[in-house]
């Protein structure tokens, strides 16, 4: 597939004229970008709306895309400003002592912690309420990571915080999601 | 899944390919794609923003106030066939009680005098002369709607319920003069609400459909002002116009305007307005000068 053309190609030939590229293009990144969305926002409705918004965008601002920023990046980027925007008009970030206490719980010595083998089916629901369960900024992290596979530097690109923070951030939502996993 | 973990383990298992455990599971959750009705969108806007070359929102916004633009146009072209129309009609008479009588078919020998007066207009070099009946019929509905729609909201409804009783029926909707106009008179779309009548009555509008271009440019023409207007008229003709104003008239006005018409030489609209004096007033006596009319 040595061929196959790379995002950055197919969005500059979309910006020229060419709507094959673009449908190529949208064909790769719809649903990673939609189960993006809507884990983050956990309703569809808004999700749809956003999926929407995300695409306007990248269609009004094409001629302005330069191939010096990965597509996914941008594309990405695009999605999370809005979702910020959305979240800013919605409730507020869970506390600091919220996450205190994650922690605390899971320093608790093993003996406190009865080890559980859960069924498979049991997990996947679990996982599913953590995420919805998780502070924003740190559900956005973790699914920029698990379902983008983007690295650190490009998470933070995204999000506009120091890799310092996305690691943290990382590492409280795997530290929440364990907990959920331990109740 | 065990519940003690490191959590330095986690976030490097988590940062390496496949994001380790979390990312197995995270893989078997449910794959949902967005709905066909987003691809659809999204995609017709990717193209729309090609072939337009600018973006859609801006064209949505641009294709708005096109629309506006629009129909401040037609209200506009509506006002003015509405100011044309109030400008014949003269000083206003006190307004009586909304009156609907059926306009009676119109006798042969009147519609067959009728038939000669597009030949004579068109030597009079009319601009404004109608082109052929059943155009003439659609343009007038087509020019009557353009007045309604600059008509206030309870004039419309009005109109409109008065149009809903039934369909010839004359209906006195505006105050009319109660002095008869001079026969040279410009009259607001002289000939083609009579025409309508008559071709109403006699079922003629059906068998003579004309193009709709040509009527929509009937109607354009009668939308401007008209330039034949202030010119002698050769042969001014009857209209719903006249009628309705005579409707107004006391029964003895009435009847001494159907004699000066009859007096002026206009025979046919005589006839007509006495057909309807005598279906508007049945107990009235009809003088002796003009029972021949009904015949």
């Amino acid at each position: 597939m040595g061929s196959e053309k790379t995002d950055e190609e197919l969005m500059l030939a979309y910006a020229g004229g060419d709507l094959l590229a673009f449908e190529m293009l949208y064909r790769r990144h719809r649903g990673t970008l939609y189960r993006f969305l809507l884990r983050t926002l956990r309703h569809r409705a808004d999700a749809d709306e956003l999926f929407q918004d995300t695409w306007s965008r990248l269609i009004a601002a094409r001629e302005r895309y330069r191939p010096d920023a990965k597509f996914t990046t941008w594309l990405l980027q695009i999605a999370h400003n809005l979702i910020v925007d959305r979240f800013r008009r919605q409730r507020p970030q869970a506390s600091e002592e919220e996450t205190e206490a994650v922690f605390r719980k899971l320093d608790a010595p093993e003996s406190d912690e009865p080890e559980r083998v859960l069924t498979e089916f049991e997990q996947r629901r679990r996982l599913q309420l953590a995420l919805e369960e998780l502070p924003e900024e740190q559900r956005v992290a973790f699914l920029l990571r698990i379902e983008s596979g983007l690295g650190l530097e490009e998470i933070a690109a995204i999000t506009g915080a120091g890799r310092e923070t996305v690691k943290s951030r990382l590492r409280y939502a795997l530290a929440r999601i364990r907990t959920r996993f331990a109740t | 899944m065990t519940t003690r973990r490191d959590p330095e383990r986690d976030l490097d298992e988590l940062l390496g390919k496949g994001g380790g455990e979390m990312g197995d599971l995270y893989r078997r959750l449910p794959r949902y794609e967005p709905p066909r009705r987003l691809d659809r969108a999204v995609l017709g806007e990717a193209a729309r923003a090609v072939l337009s070359g600018k973006p859609p929102r801006r064209q949505r916004w641009i294709f708005g106030l096109g629309s506006a633009a629009g129909l401040v146009l037609a209200a506009g072209i509506a006002w003015r066939i509405g100011h044309d129309a109030m400008n014949q009609d003269a000083v206003p008479a006190p307004r009586s009680a909304p009156v609907v009588v059926p306009v009676e078919p119109i006798s042969e020998s009147a519609r067959a005098k009728k038939h000669e007066q597009p030949a004579q207009q068109a030597a009079s070099d009319d601009a404004a002369a109608p082109p052929a009946p059943a155009s003439n019929a659609e343009g007038v509905l087509r020019s009557r709607s353009l007045q309604d729609a600059a008509k206030s909201p309870t004039e419309k409804t009005k109109t409109v319920s008065k149009r809903a009783q039934a369909e010839p029926p004359v209906t006195t909707e505006t105050p009319k003069p109660a002095a008869v106009p001079p026969p040279a008179a410009p009259q607001a779309f002289p000939d083609t609400a009579q025409e309508r009548e008559q071709a109403q009555d006699s079922g003629q509008a059906r068998d003579r459909a004309a193009p709709l271009a040509g009527a929509a440019a009937g109607a354009d023409k009668r939308a401007e002002p008209s330039p034949a207007r202030g010119r002698p008229s050769t042969t001014p003709p009857s209209s719903s116009v006249e009628l309705r104003r005579d409707m107004q008239l006391a029964p003895e006005d009435w009847l001494s305007h159907i004699q000066q018409l009859l007096r002026q030489g206009r025979r046919q609209q005589a006839t007509e307005s006495l057909r309807l004096f005598q279906r508007v007033h049945p107990d009235w006596q009809i003088p002796d000068d003009l029972r021949p009319l009904l015949r």
